[in-house]
């Protein structure tokens, strides 16, 4: 029996995003060895970058949120035949 | 190796070490006395009874990610080459991003099947005696290795704390003594209880050597004018050398950690799927007040103390508390409070390696392999007696430390990153053949460790990732090539088809 339920690595849309923000946090994009203009003492690159990794965490969280619902808990009652031990040799 | 004598440390730094101690023991024996049962389940001992909060869950997350190494061992690295080791903050939160592309199904299957440690489930997903040994061998040698680093970091943390005044064996004596007690009191109860103290004494400690920092040294403005004219290219957006270098970190640390036993272990622990998920969204931000502060604290080192060699930067944090501690007397505490979180927070990694190891003998080598029959309380005596005597090798081995930290930290993470494609992928497809896993983790393992031996790092990233591919290439071109038999495929269906 199929279950309904909502898991992060079948949407499309998370692994879209995600591949978009990991390329944001990787300092790719800026030349090589330029700091200028520096923004209280920290080169503009690294305030992007941070900007790019505080995304990452808002991408956790509106994954967490919105695209994971496995319903896990409501089928608490364990697979008889995976107890631990022995049980499972035979299962 | 030079160190560096702490003038604010012997009495006082020694009152503290031991006030932690005692609290920690206190914390085992009020557990072992609130659950009695304990001893006597597996799931009692090794998962907490599958009861664990959202705080305390959060906490003992905090506490297998965040070392005392990343108070100690980062900031020197930060002090060395500038800007471009930001990529600490990224990395911490890459962990928990790569978590949620797997945590979902395996927290799922956790329930349903009662699994109790990673290697439980890659047994139940392949029944192939010779996966499941390889991986519960990568797995106990990289805890091993990562116990080791952890236990070696005690030592010099004690003897740095103190001046000197308790030697680094004693140190790692005592405080071995001390985890090992409270940890068989109280199994992952007392370990996640612990860990949440530990946790909260160094977050404040971090805090408080941030604001020192930039109070007497001048935060980063001071550190780009000496960076600006001394070193330009620890202020630059790194080269070609130095983005392989970051991307391979990322990718590296995000899968490698992510796919930490103990970490995964702890989604089995989680009290309830929200729990976890609530535990997961807090530790997404954490890296900007962790990672970022102690960054933070090496890039304004590089004011404090320019010039130092690679060796005395080692203990730039020593340095630094230090100098704090005889500016004001709340920086003379604060620095000492910092020091007994930073050696209670590495206990704290060290104690989750521990039990997990010993759940891996406990369980997946004695419980399924020497005597199936045993009864749960003697698998637990037979996991803690076999973490005692790990422990004790161990200590014999640090009992005269490596120098640097950071490259053991990169060996352990290539070849635990080799059980992920049997981990990861097993969870999604029913066509992967056992035989592919076992010798596409075979493969992987033994090129990450040759390259490491060897030194070769082509196009600048880490053997563990070269590895990794042909690792994954083996298991996905060799499952395609020959298949999977219709019993294994049956049983793959009915174990993950659910979902």
């Amino acid at each position: 029996m199929k279950r309904k339920s909502k898991e992060p690595v079948k949407s499309p849309l998370v692994w879209i995003v995600f591949v978009a923000v990991f390329a944001a946090i990787n300092p790719w994009y800026f030349p090589a060895g330029s700091f200028e203009p520096l923004i209280w003492g920290v080169p503009y690159w690294a305030w992007i970058i941070l900007a790019a990794s505080l995304a990452l965490s808002v991408f956790v969280t509106w994954v967490v949120c919105c695209q994971w619902d496995m319903g896990a808990d409501e089928d608490s009652s364990h697979d008889p035949g995976y107890s631990h031990g022995h049980d499972r040799e035979e299962g | 190796m030079e160190s560096v004598e702490l003038a604010f440390g012997g009495t006082s730094g020694i009152v503290v070490l031991l006030a932690y101690g005692g609290l920690m023991l206190a914390v085992g024996l009020i557990t072992f006395l609130r659950n009695r049962n304990i001893h006597e389940s597996l799931d009692e001992y090794y998962l907490g009874g599958r009861g664990l909060g959202v705080m305390v869950l959060f906490f003992t997350f905090f506490a297998t990610q965040y070392s005392g190494n990343t108070v100690v061992g980062y900031p020197p690295t930060a002090y060395r080459i500038g800007y471009q080791y930001l990529v600490s903050v990224p990395f911490f939160i890459m962990i928990i991003a790569v978590y949620l592309f797997f945590a979902p199904r395996l927290y799922a299957l956790g329930r349903r099947f009662s699994l109790l440690t990673p290697v439980d489930w890659i047994d139940i997903r392949f029944k192939s005696k010779a996966v499941t040994i390889l991986a519960a061998t990568l797995m106990l040698y990289a805890l091993g290795n990562y116990l080791l680093e952890q236990f070696v970091a005690i030592g010099q943390g004690v003897s740095g704390l103190t001046g000197g005044t308790i030697p680094y064996q004693v140190g790692v004596v005592f405080f071995i003594v001390i985890m090992v007690a409270y940890s068989w009191l109280g199994g992952m109860r007392s370990v996640a209880y612990t860990d949440t103290i530990q946790g909260i004494a160094l977050l404040f400690g971090v805090f408080m050597l941030l604001v020192g920092s930039i109070m007497y040294f001048g935060g980063p403005s001071a550190a780009a004018e000496v960076m600006r004219t001394q070193a330009p290219e620890k202020l630059g957006a790194p080269d070609t050398g130095g983005l392989a270098h970051w991307f391979s970190l990322l990718a590296l640390v995000g899968i490698g950690a992510a796919v930490y036993p103990h970490a995964v272990q702890r989604i089995f622990s989680a009290r309830s799927e929200a729990t976890l998920k609530r535990s997961f969204i807090r530790m997404a931000y954490m890296p900007f007040i962790t990672a970022g502060v102690v960054f933070l604290v090496g890039i304004i080192g590089i004011a404090a103390f320019p010039g130092l060699t690679t060796g005395e930067s080692e203990q730039l944090v020593g340095r630094i508390a230090n100098a704090l501690a005889l500016e004001h007397p709340v920086f003379y505490w604060a620095m000492i409070l910092l020091f007994g979180g930073v050696i209670a927070a590495i206990v704290s990694t060290a104690d989750s390696v521990l039990l997990t190891f010993s759940s891996i003998v406990s369980n997946d080598l004695y419980g399924r392999y020497v005597d199936p029959q045993a009864e749960e309380h003697r698998k637990i005596l037979v996991g803690k007696l076999v973490g005692l005597v790990a422990v004790v090798v161990l200590v014999i081995i640090a009992w005269y430390p490596p120098s640097t930290l950071y490259q053991i930290f990169v060996l352990k993470f290539e070849l635990l990153i080799q059980a992920a494609p049997a981990l990861v992928l097993g969870l999604y497809w029913s066509r992967l053949n056992s035989r592919a896993v076992f010798i596409g983790m075979l493969a992987g393992t033994l090129l990450a460790s040759t390259m490491t031996f060897a030194g070769w790092k082509p196009l600048g990233v880490f053997s563990g990732l070269w590895g990794l591919s042909l690792n994954v290439a083996v298991c996905v071109i060799g499952s395609l090539l020959v298949g999977v038999s219709r019993d294994e495929h049956e049983h793959a269906v009915e174990v993950i088809g659910e979902y």
